[in-house]
């Protein structure tokens, strides 16, 4: 049981990182991408080929696999650039799965449909699987932890007050001299690489990767994890993810004992409760578990004390 | 009022411990053994998914009633692999780590089998699948892995000489992209090739499209006179109705998991005419096939739902000939029950009976003679065609 959590908080540390990642560009600017899983895919392609094929050191293969990833983020964001709210999902997502037939189509690096095994994972032969797993747990909350330090640094930072004010109002941004098109490409280039990264590291931690990996299916897993969360959250996004994956794989255990039910209605059944929970987060927690907290302003009560801090101020 | 004391954790606590010293055997000798079946259940395998796992339970059952295996009955553990290797993984952890299974029957995409097999190896853990994909017994899984499906080659060797005999001289293919899509195209065109035959056309296309209207209109410039497909059963269904709207009367081949009764069922029979379906198979007096069909209450079992029968099979006389649960027993063991001089027999419970006798069996499957190379690949097979009459499917030949 203790190797199976090993490996499910490996799972849970990989979806927080994603759903950091997300909480930059969807939580905090409001640009919807539902191209997540098409970075992630760069950064897994980058660092597995680049380690695999080329036997670069695993640190590096994962910085290139970032860098790749935050560039092509950058690329969708400049031509996404006029596209906002459900027509910049539909291209992002559009992204993602034309990331995918490429992969599916390309035999001569990315080896087509095969995908590519033999990954290799920092001191896999020596440690073992289970070591090898609880290594690999701390390596993910480490970079968890940094991550969302760095995340944290950015929402209390004038950039991300620009952020969000460009996600409640992008004109009235613009009317205060930000150049708005730079804070979205800056958004991108920030929640891609953390995207990139947990590919790369999912990519290095199972030792293999191929485009079927990459369906839309894992996008909704990390934006479920956001809105059960809390949108524009650090601590959300985190917490969000955990339970996630602490749902999805408590269902596993939980459906056997209903009564009366086949292997396949219960399958169904797993994926019903899973809808089920994220329709009662969104009616009874509708900003998350824990919704975003947004420093208030002290607003004066009367006029007096008004000219009090006016007077302060000046 | 709950309160937490130090007190009452360090009674839970020391409670826990206690439990996690107890011995193995301190649990009743006729524990049952637990197999691990991991079907897709949902996605885009789950037309094929429930059939196999239908077949597999079926085997398990009779072997159940016959009073089990080493005096202990089967269990299986059923889990969903989603057709997705990222769900398929988590899945194959929680089998291998909570439920502790030694073998996991039942991956069907090929990368879905790719993704789990070095979790399976890893932790000396046996696996069975489907997936056709030459690439899948070139990992270095250690002999933890085997397939009943027979590989690219062999497959497409085997349908090449049927289009011929048929009267394909010039074949167009159209399949899915998949990891068997150009092995498939090359070992045919080996085949038809030396013959005087060609491929006129060779489309690829993408999964889950409502309609393939254009990639048949592609095809069709080839001017061909026989049309091969190697799809999945959801868009194989999309290309026979497409081509039935464009009034195409070709000859069409496909796997015999791409047109099952099931789906047949559920179109009309205009549409499926002139289908012909390919299998492997057992030998045709084999009684094999027979029982499997009996045993489910189908007339045809296609390919799949053979190949669980005989991976359900397997898993229980290997268990029976190693005396011995585990991953390592089950690879070591596997060849010693399926190949060789030994008493043929075609299902589990006959299997178990001879070998109580003392003597040595090869197990005789219902989608082939179950022999084995050193990879993990069948060495060879038989293969069933039928023929699709009035929406039915009627047996044709065996070669």
């Amino acid at each position: 049981m203790e190797h199976y959590l090993v490996a499910m908080g490996v799972t849970a540390g990989i979806y927080a990182m994603m759903a950091l990642g997300m909480n930059v560009i969807w939580g905090m600017a409001g640009l919807i991408n539902l191209g997540l899983v098409g970075f992630f895919a760069i950064g897994a392609y980058t660092s597995g080929l680049l380690t695999l094929k080329l036997g670069w050191p695993i640190p590096l293969g994962i910085l290139a696999g970032m860098a790749a990833a935050s560039v092509s983020g950058v690329l969708v964001a400049m031509i996404t650039v006029r596209l906002r709210g459900d027509y910049l999902a539909i291209v992002t997502l559009g992204f993602a799965e034309t990331m995918r037939v490429v992969m599916s189509n390309e035999l001569w690096i990315a080896n087509g449909t095969d995908g590519l095994s033999g990954i290799p994972g920092p001191f896999r032969q020596a440690l073992g699987p289970h070591l090898f797993n609880l290594q690999f747990l701390g390596i993910v909350v480490a970079v968890t932890v940094i991550l969302f330090f760095l995340v944290e640094r950015l929402v209390h930072s004038p950039f991300g007050r620009v952020l969000r004010g460009i996600r409640d109002d992008e004109q009235i941004v613009a009317v205060a001299g930000k150049n708005v098109v730079m804070f979205k490409v800056k958004a991108f280039a920030f929640g891609t690489a953390a995207l990139g990264l947990a590919g790369a590291l999912y990519g290095h931690f199972t030792s293999f990767i191929a485009p079927d990996l990459f369906a839309p299916l894992l996008t909704l897993y990390v934006k479920l994890s956001l809105l059960a969360g809390g949108l524009g959250n650090s601590i959300g996004a985190v917490v969000g993810a955990v339970l996630v994956v602490f749902f999805l794989e408590s269902t596993r255990f939980i459906i056997p004992w209903v009564p009366g039910i086949s292997a396949v209605q219960g399958a169904a059944l797993r994926e019903l409760l899973i809808a089920i929970a994220l329709l009662v987060v969104l009616r009874f927690y509708a900003r998350g578990l824990v919704p975003e907290r947004i420093a208030q302003p002290q607003l004066p009560s009367t006029p007096a004390q008004a000219s009090l801090v006016i007077g302060k101020s000046t | 009022m709950l309160k937490t004391t130090r007190r009452k954790v360090l009674k839970g606590a020391a409670a826990l411990a206690t439990t996690a010293a107890l011995p193995k055997g301190a649990y009743a000798q006729g524990e049952p053994i637990k197999i691990g079946i991991l079907t897709p259940l949902t996605g885009a395998g789950g037309n094929d998914g429930p059939r196999m796992l239908k077949a597999m339970t079926a085997v398990f059952e009779e072997v159940n009633k016959q009073g089990g295996v080493l005096g202990r009955k089967i269990e299986t553990v059923v889990e969903d692999d989603q057709t997705n290797p990222e769900a398929a993984v988590r899945a194959a952890r929680k089998l291998i780590e909570v439920n502790k299974v030694p073998m996991i029957l039942g991956t069907w995409a090929s990368a879905v089998t790719a993704a789990v097999a070095p979790v399976c190896w890893e932790s000396k853990t046996f696996l069975m699948t489907v997936s056709g994909a030459d690439s899948i017994t070139l990992l270095p899984h250690q002999g933890f892995l085997i397939r009943t499906q027979p590989t690219s080659k062999l497959q497409a060797t085997a349908h090449g000489e049927f289009l011929w005999a048929q009267g394909g001289r010039k074949v167009a293919i159209i399949g899915i992209q998949a990891p068997f899509a150009m092995a498939n195209k090359e070992h045919l065109e080996a085949t038809l090739k030396p013959k005087g035959g060609e491929i006129v056309s060779h489309i690829i296309y993408e999964k889950d499209k409502p309609t393939y209207r254009s990639e048949i209109d592609q095809m069709m410039r080839g001017k061909p006179d026989y049309i091969y497909t190697n799809g999945y059963a959801p868009d194989t269904v999309v290309l026979l109705r497409d081509m039935f709207r464009a009034g195409i009367n070709l000859p069409k081949f496909a796997q015999s998991y791409a047109v099952p009764q099931p789906t047949l069922d559920t179109i009309p029979a205009e549409v499926s005419a002139n289908v012909f379906t390919g299998q492997p198979s057992a030998d045709i007096e084999s009684p094999a096939y027979k029982l499997a069909a009996a045993r489910i209450g189908e007339k045809e079992p296609d390919g799949y739902v053979s190949q669980a029968t005989d991976w359900a099979s397997l898993a229980v006389l290997t268990i029976a000939k190693a005396k011995a649960v585990s991953g390592v027993a089950m690879k070591d063991n596997v060849r010693k029950i399926c190949q060789g001089s030994g008493q043929k027999v075609y299902s589990a419970v006959e299997g178990l009976k001879v070998l109580a006798e003392g003597k040595e069996i090869n197990y005789e499957g219902a989608s082939g003679p179950c022999d084995f190379t050193d990879i993990g690949d069948i060495l060879g097979c038989r293969f069933r065609y039928m023929h699709v009459v009035k929406g039915k499917l009627e047996f044709l030949k065996l070669v």
